[in-house]
């Protein structure tokens, strides 16, 4: 193809991430990432910022509920569950938002409808993730590294992410991806040499960006978890262009026994979180990055015969980072006002969290903008 | 009268099979259109191995509901099932002799897919399986009175829950959305009516097999499409089936499937849906006349499609004799690549073409096709690998429908040039 039919196809291409090269050329990561924590199987919220002075918490929760003398006050008569004391130190110098009572009405129960309701932010069954609608439209190039198997949220034609165990095995397996110009002579060849190509440009950034990387001086945990955060902590340090990385830690699910199991995981979130928000502070990274969890639905209030919980609808997430303004944000759970499976009501939409990081963060129009924004961007 | 050449034999191959496969190429070569078509849509029946032990209904549905334990363990068994399921349908992928009666049944499974993840009864994914099969060129009459009895079908859109007492609209609302009329052509109530309709089919609860459950069936006088009375579920189906949108629905989608995936020509669609109606929904017979079409074989509508999962990973290693991977293997790279068979991403089954592409899918297109011929390119060495025998051109009209994106290797060799063509741009379409 000739260097003047090449632009021309070039002009009809709906984005313009055909010109990655140019911006890989800008020095340091950019200064709006978002980084999502996806808590697998559905979190119980209601453990992790508890009621401490709700006599019904302790009511419906006989043998599973946080000791009231051993929860961590925060404030509103709530408290944190005391596994995840490492994250106290940032929720008292304001840089922790709790929001409580997110989610959706009628919630679905099953873990993968509602897993794709989040990652869709439809009910309407789409194939795209939400991410694959805001991100390009947001920057050229790369959009999104995921640091497991599933894209989720990145799902899409157009959304520029790329999956990861580490950077390492990534940096092996792209060495087979060569550059290539993007050729018209069919709408899917043309989508195929347009992704190959952006394969290709993100190959090469991360081989320059990491091949020798600065090396944070803030110790991870070695799990699978304290290990990812550590690849995408080193990737922001290294000036690695994406403005979302996604992470996942699993095992929330929790029918039976539920107390050791989501403190172990409440204790993994919290200690990897406090190590990647010191990466960050030690790099002066940590006002360009908001960590952000979800999860597919909360708890049921009561527990069950197992000493667990069953899957319930409302829940509460953490957003977290330099620019964030902490507090408590949403009504408290009200555990006298359940919805028709004794699950806690979802006054907040979900998408009103995505379109506060579309509009208020990324600065772009927000799909949402008809459920207003939170508050808790300083 | 128009006869096949080599490259339009290549095309017919690769757009109804699992791979432009060399001898089936040549079988075709030389044949009048009608007559090539014909010899695809009449290939020898070609059945599946005996499928894998699975658990029945009534052992893991009573263990789902006993308690949370219970329900783990049913999913863990579901699982295990499901992967050894999955591995059955690959393997006859791999061996059948009849191409296109699977991808006609690959593209019935997209279109009234069921789920072991909701299910959790890979028993149930497996006869709904046979079912496609049996009916893939067969009476789209018989298919869709079929399909919504099936018990997958019955579970995976809670059919077997809508009771007069509760209803449950899920099956009625997708029969009417993505099964027969599509969205537009229909109001909200004829969703509750047709709901209504189909209370009480239901499953056994001893051995999973559909029942009518006559103290569940609502016999409400309600307003179907403008038509008025007590109806069953059966009822509802003739009457979708005496739509014409329905006809247009199903030829829209096998259009997309096999001629073009974004250029459509309503008009050459509504006189095949026609002829589809007057033939009382032959699928044969529709399929025949789709092929036939001079839009199948305009060469703009040629290289337009882009191969799934299944055409890269099977249909590959039908055309080229490479080293294959284990089927435990497969069965993980069709879950990298975002066709897990049995396992839909939702009630739409797979979004397909251009949405099989994305970076992280292309890695592993890439990843695969590069291992899968890795072999020794050097041509003085003798590797066994059995390569038609012809020249490069020939060779490069083989394995791909549209020119080479990328210049062609410079040292000599059929392996070298073969591998080449694989790890082109141009071999991802079809």
């Amino acid at each position: 193809m000739k260097r003047r039919d090449f632009l021309k196809v070039a002009a009809t291409l709906p984005t313009l991430s055909l010109l990655p090269l140019t911006s890989e050329a800008a020095p340091g990561s950019p200064d709006r990432i978002v980084v999502f924590v996806k808590l697998g199987g559905g979190n119980d919220g209601l453990n992790m910022v508890v009621p401490y002075q709700d006599p019904q918490y302790y009511r419906l929760r006989p043998t599973i509920a946080v000791p009231r003398h051993l929860a961590l006050p925060l404030e509103q008569n709530m408290a944190l569950n005391p596994y995840m004391k490492a994250l106290m130190p940032f929720w008292k110098a304001g840089e922790i938002a709790w929001i409580q009572g997110i989610g959706y009405p009628n919630t679905d129960l099953s873990h993968f409808r509602s897993l794709d309701i989040w990652e869709t932010a439809s009910a309407q069954y789409r194939s795209e993730g939400w991410l694959n609608n805001i991100l390009p439209r947001f920057k050229q190039g790369l959009h999104g590294i995921i640091l497991d198997e599933n894209a989720g949220p990145f799902c899409g034609k157009d959304c520029n992410a790329i999956t990861m165990q580490s950077p390492e095995v990534f940096l092996s397996q792209v060495s087979l991806i060569q550059d290539i110009r993007p050729n018209a002579t069919s709408p899917a060849l043309r989508h195929i040499t347009q992704v190959q190509h952006q394969l290709y440009a993100a190959g090469e950034q991360l081989r320059t960006k990491m091949s020798r990387p600065q090396g944070l001086n803030v110790p991870f945990s070695t799990s699978v978890f304290g290990r990812r955060l550590e690849s995408v902590a080193k990737m922001i340090i290294n000036g690695v262009d994406a403005v979302a990385y996604k992470v996942e830690l699993d095992g929330f699910d929790t029918h039976v026994n539920q107390v050791d199991t989501q403190s172990n995981l409440l204790q993994h979130l919290s200690v990897g979180l406090s190590s990647f928000a010191n990466a960050m502070k030690a790099a002066g990274k940590w006002d360009n990055v908001l960590v952000v969890t979800y999860s597919e639905f909360g708890r049921r209030v009561q527990e069950n015969y197992g000493r667990g919980t069953d899957h319930g609808a409302g829940s509460t997430h953490l957003v977290m980072g330099g620019r964030v303004r902490g507090g408590l944000h949403g009504d408290r759970p009200r555990l006298n006002e359940l919805d028709h499976n004794m699950n806690l009501a979802s006054p907040i939409d979900f998408r009103k969290l995505y379109g506060t990081i579309t509009q208020n963060w990324w600065r772009q129009r927000n799909p949402w903008a008809g459920l207003g924004v939170l508050p808790i961007l300083s | 009268m128009q006869v096949l050449t080599f490259s339009d034999a290549r095309h017919l191959v690769a757009r109804t099979g699992l791979g432009a496969e060399w001898e089936t190429i040549q079988r075709l070569v030389g044949k009048p259109r009608a007559v090539a078509v014909d010899l695809v849509l009449n290939q020898p029946i070609s059945l599946p191995g005996a499928p894998p032990a699975m658990s029945p209904w009534n052992k893991l549905e009573p263990l789902r509901q006993v308690n949370p334990q219970g329900r783990k363990q049913a999913w863990v068994i579901a699982q295990q099932e499901g992967k050894l399921l999955q591995g059955w349908w690959l393997n006859h992928l791999i061996r059948t002799r009849s191409p296109v009666v699977e991808r006609m049944t690959l593209f019935w499974h997209g279109l009234f897919t069921s789920s072991i993840q909701k299910t959790l009864q890979p028993s149930f994914l497996y006869k709904q399986n046979v079912l496609l099969r049996h009916y893939a060129l067969g009476n789209f009459r018989y298919l869709l009175h079929e399909i919504a009895k099936d018990p997958a079908m019955l579970v995976y859109l809670d059919g077997h829950q809508n009771m007069r007492s509760s209803p449950n609209e899920n099956f009625a609302r997708e029969l009417l959305e993505l099964f027969t009329l599509g969205r537009g052509y229909y109001r909200e109530s004829d969703v509750k009516a047709a709901t209504q309709a189909f209370t009480g089919w239901s499953l056994d609860p001893n051995n999973g097999t559909f029942v009518k459950r006559p103290d569940q069936h609502s016999s409400k006088r309600v307003t179907f499409l403008g038509r008025t009375g007590q109806f069953d579920g059966d009822e509802i189906i003739d009457i979708l089936l005496q739509h014409p949108r329905t006809a247009e629905h199903i030829v829209t989608l096998l259009w997309r499937e096999f001629i073009n995936p974004v250029r459509l020509d309503q008009g050459i669609i509504r006189h095949l849906a026609q002829a589809f109606r007057q033939s009382d929904y032959d699928i044969r017979a529709l399929m025949r006349a789709l092929l036939n079409h001079e839009a199948f074989w305009v060469k703009y509508n040629r290289g337009t499609i882009t191969k799934s999962p299944i055409e890269i990973l099977i249909g590959t290693i039908r055309m080229v004799p490479y080293p294959q991977e284990g089927i435990t293997e497969l069965v993980n790279l069709c879950r990298l690549l975002g066709q897990e068979l049995f396992d839909p991403p939702n009630v739409k089954g797979w979004a397909g073409d251009q949405h099989w592409v994305n970076s992280q899918t292309l890695l592993v297109r890439t990843s695969y096709l590069t291992k899968l011929s890795r072999g020794n390119l050097n041509r003085r060495v003798f590797t066994g690998l059995d390569l038609p025998q012809t020249s490069n051109e020939r060779l490069q009209e083989w394995m791909l429908a549209v020119p080479a994106v990328n210049p062609l290797p410079r040292i000599p060799g059929d392996r070298r040039l073969v591998r080449g063509l694989l790890l082109d741009p141009a071999f991802q379409v079809v």
